[in-house]
């Protein structure tokens, strides 16, 4: 009973994880039409300095290296996190965001995502090289004195209220005005311009919001595993996020949140925990990659809205001024004849 | 006319591509409260004048002071931001956003579009945001498209499209609003309404249209002067009847697009 | 011989591998308009499958090489073929064809690592003993590399210039649907590029894996960005400027290695690649329409 409480519980928190990264996805592509194919980067960017500012000075002989090691907090390890990932997505955004096309910046995302990961992995001094961080301080367990299963209980409540601030805030802007312009440059860069549209700091609020969620996704997913090494940050993780967002459905945070279940869940999480085949230790992880990628292309061509569609705007019905048609209707005589 | 009345003074704009120099000088005026016409043959660099005046291309020479304000060179969304709109020639709607949502997008300096203000202080844009939706609801009445607007834009017809494009241009509340052929490709039945719109705005809202057309018989009952344009400069400027005594311009159209101008008037 | 000369030589060899992989990838970027994320992907096809004619097949290396460049260029007509066209014809947008390749990138590679495993693998090529032209020693294999992507540059300039398929292609790179309404078979012309930026994909992979001597699945895809900075450098779609990029970018990793060191190499090109985003987005030879 309790093992499976513990499972359940487990997956229960990737699942609010991979929630989080898939509304800064959305933020930046369902909303926005940012092709960021890095957004994992942001994860790990997020993980590692929570990582390094809670865990203690480095231990002379301990073979294990990194910067800072600052013993703060968890809460201020979060909010460390979160702005460097959004620090990152700064930086990122004053490359790729100038006026080029879409394809660039979808190669210039890439590129930048391998070039962090070669850095990150080669240099051993920052976050101990492809070893990675270990023994990483989790919230309050100290404190609590709670058994293991007893303790994820306790983070799957907190991953759940993180990931429910998160869908706050994110349907907040989609609702704002803000929310409109993103969706208008998503539609016509060139035109929202030209209605006056910084489309540059629109599109670069978007960067860096969605950026700050993957690293707030980043900073729950090095507490809950204590460790992050690049092995769990290559690649075909960003595109599971991906997944989790077409297959959902972008420009909507509940496609985001169902995409997540489907995908990340169902799919990647779960078959983790099957048998390896004897002879082909990789195979389950090759097949599972395969299966995302042909689902994506499958939801593509039968469903391009994904599960769940966007929806469409509402507004606060206001009544005409009464008559408001009729003097239309007298103001330009040719209308009732060429109507739709 | 004296300079102090131009709401647009452009002066001597020249830009090439590669080799090939789409504007060689292009000079002229257009009045306060007025409808000109820019025409010219295929070719003339009309297009290209409309995207350096609205800033979508900088100039390589030349000079753009909008309503006292040097705009030349400045970024698009800052030319906008002074009261210069443009159209563009096919007609761009944000086809996966809603007929309101299409005209609720133009108004200019939102406070709702300020992050600070989304996230803690929402509050502060609800009354704007309800002004902005009952000039939204009246414009689409106006324009014929009211019971469109929870229609996604990409669902409108051509010619609906083409009320829309101008219904979400005078949303911006524009000074002057730059049209790039708009009356090209539509049936005459909705040119004439097109230009009852444009009249109309004229009067109610004194807005200045600056517009490229090919249709001369438009050009001829709606424009209070014409700018004539040839390989990439101005020609001449003046009313229509000026212009078809003038032999430069009758022998640009003869030599360049006379044909084409017929057809389509 | 000095570090320099030592450095200039493996640059050259660099600069040959990337203008195969290059030149191939801009092709098609030129004629069907997007990117194509599982260009890395193709290099490992043709990795592997030389290696697979070599030495299970028993194939000399030189007959190896040919049956997997022509094989890559099979893979890539079917992939175009089965899943890309279908999208571009129903008018897919080109963010969502950007998507879907990256899913075909997520897809083969895993394919590649499926079938021929995670470990690293070689060609049965004898080192032999150094070659010395001028200044400059090489192994016969890189000698190979240059030989292969000179013969082939020049093959490519003969396409695009004497042959009616490749002043097609052209026509198309420049404007599609001009080259369209002037009759030309746009759909077999898509097909053909598909073919020939597979084969060159392959022989891109085939050199690439000559000149690293071990590789894996993913070696072809820690590469792509490095193709994606010479291509941009060169100009979207410009094959000449491919060329040149891929000189510059293979020059500037090597030196870049020998100054800084070798772990860092690719941050070169990345840093390349940015600084000509920020400074010429258009690349040395700009399209018109397309920058």
């Amino acid at each position: 009973m309790g093992v499976i409480l513990g499972y359940v519980a487990t997956l229960g928190v990737y699942f609010f994880i991979y929630n989080i990264f898939a509304f800064g996805l959305n933020i930046q592509f369902g909303y926005t039409g940012i092709l960021d194919f890095t957004v994992i980067t942001f994860m790990a960017i997020g993980g590692y300095m929570a990582g390094v500012a809670s865990l203690g000075p480095e231990q002379p002989g301990s073979d294990i290296y990194y910067v800072l090691g600052l013993s703060l907090p968890w809460p201020v390890a979060l909010v460390i996190g979160a702005a460097a990932a959004g620090a990152a997505g700064y930086v990122l955004g004053l490359i790729a965001l100038r006026r080029l096309r879409s394809d660039y910046l979808a190669i210039v995302t890439l590129a930048a995502g391998s070039i962090v990961y070669g850095v990150i992995g080669n240099a051993n001094g920052l976050f101990d090289g492809f070893e990675g961080l270990v023994g990483v301080p989790q919230p309050l367990n100290g404190v609590l004195k709670l058994s293991p299963n007893s303790y994820t209980l306790f983070f799957l409540g907190l991953a759940g209220v993180i990931m429910a601030i998160c869908w706050f805030v994110a349907e907040r802007i989609y609702r704002s005005p803000l929310g409109r312009a993103m969706r208008a440059i998503r539609e016509d860069l060139d035109v929202a311009e030209a209605y006056g549209k910084r489309t540059f700091r629109v599109r670069m609020t978007a960067m860096v919001i969605g950026c700050v969620f993957v690293g707030i996704g980043g900073v729950l997913t090095i507490w809950f595993v204590t460790a992050l090494a690049p092995a769990g940050w290559g690649t075909s993780e960003t595109f599971v996020v991906w997944a989790a967002l077409i297959v959902g459905g972008r420009g909507n945070n509940l496609g985001a949140v169902v995409g997540s279940f489907l995908v990340a869940v169902l799919f990647n999480e779960a078959t983790r925990f099957l048998p390896a085949i004897p002879g082909h230790p990789s195979l389950i992880s090759e097949i599972r990659n395969m299966c995302i990628g042909g689902l994506v292309i499958l939801t593509l061509w039968f469903r391009p809205q994904g599960a769940v569609a966007e929806r469409k705007a509402r507004f606060f019905e206001i009544p005409l001024r009464p008559g408001a048609l009729d003097e239309a209707a007298k103001s330009v005589p040719a209308m009732a004849t060429s109507g739709s | 006319m004296a300079a102090d009345d131009e709401i647009l003074s452009v002066h001597d704009l020249r830009r090439s591509f590669g080799g090939v120099r789409a504007l060689t000088g292009a000079t002229f005026g257009v009045g306060r409260g007025t409808v000109t016409a820019l025409i010219g043959p295929n070719g003339a660099g009309k297009t290209t004048l409309v995207n350096v005046v609205a800033g979508a291309m900088k100039p390589q020479a030349g000079s753009v002071v909008f309503d006292g304000r040097d705009i030349t060179g400045r970024p698009s969304h800052d030319v906008a931001l002074n009261g210069l709109i443009r159209t563009f020639q096919i007609s761009r709607e944000y086809p996966a956003m809603t007929v309101l949502e299409n005209l609720m997008v133009s108004p200019q300096g939102q406070t709702g579009e300020h992050l600070w203000t989304v996230l803690f202080r929402p509050s502060r844009y609800r009354a704007e945001e309800r002004a902005h939706l009952e000039r939204a609801l009246e414009v689409l009445a106006d324009f014929g498209l009211y019971e469109k607007r929870n229609d996604y834009a990409r669902s409108l017809s051509g010619g609906q499209k083409r009320l829309l494009e101008l219904a979400r241009a005078v949303m911006a509340r524009p000074k002057l609003l730059v049209l790039d052929e708009p009356m090209a490709g539509i049936n005459p039945a909705l040119i004439t309404r097109l230009a009852e719109h444009i009249l109309a705005l004229r009067e109610r809202e004194g807005t200045t249209f600056l517009m490229v057309e090919h249709n001369l018989d438009v050009v001829e009952d709606m424009c209070d002067n014409v700018i004539v344009m040839a390989v990439g400069r101005t020609l001449a400027t003046g009313t229509m009847a000026e212009l078809r005594e003038n032999p430069e311009v009758v022998s640009a159209y003869l030599t360049g697009g006379l044909v084409d101008v017929r057809a389509q008037g | 011989m000095s570090l320099f000369l030592l450095t200039l030589g493996f640059g050259i060899v660099t600069s040959a591998v990337l203008a195969l992989a290059a030149v191939g990838l801009s092709l098609q970027f030129g004629v069907t308009n997007y990117v194509n994320f599982a260009y890395g992907a193709f290099l490992a096809f043709g990795m592997f499958f030389t290696y697979t004619a070599q030495s299970a097949l028993h194939m000399p290396i030189v007959l190896a090489g040919v049956f997997g460049t022509l094989a890559t260029g099979v893979v890539a007509l079917v992939v175009d073929t089965l899943i890309l066209e279908p999208f571009v014809r129903r008018g897919t947008s080109g963010f969502f064809l950007l998507i879907v390749t990256f899913g075909l990138s997520l897809i083969l590679l895993n394919l590649v690592q499926a079938i021929w495993g995670v470990g690293f693998d070689q060609y049965n090529v004898a080192a032999g003993s150094p070659i010395t032209l001028g200044p400059f020693s090489f192994t016969a294999a890189q000698i190979g590399v240059v030989a292969v992507a000179v013969l082939t540059m020049v093959a490519v300039h003969l396409l695009l210039t004497r042959t009616t398929l490749g002043r097609a292609m052209r026509a198309m790179s420049d404007n599609a649907p001009l080259a369209r309404a002037t009759g030309i078979d746009t759909r077999s012309v898509t097909r053909w590029t598909w073919f020939i930026s597979g084969c060159l994909a392959g022989l891109g992979g085939i050199t690439l894996a000559l000149n690293t001597v071990e590789f894996q699945a993913f070696t072809g895809n820690t590469f792509l960005f490095v193709i994606f900075a010479a291509v941009i450098l060169g100009g979207i779609g410009q094959i000449y400027g491919a060329m040149i990029g891929a000189v510059i970018i293979g020059l500037v990793v090597n030196f870049a290695g020998m100054v800084i060191s070798s772990a860092y190499d690719l941050d070169a090109a990345f840093a390349v690649l940015v600084l000509v985003l920020l400074l010429r987005p258009q690349g040395i030879i700009p399209t018109l329409g397309k920058a």
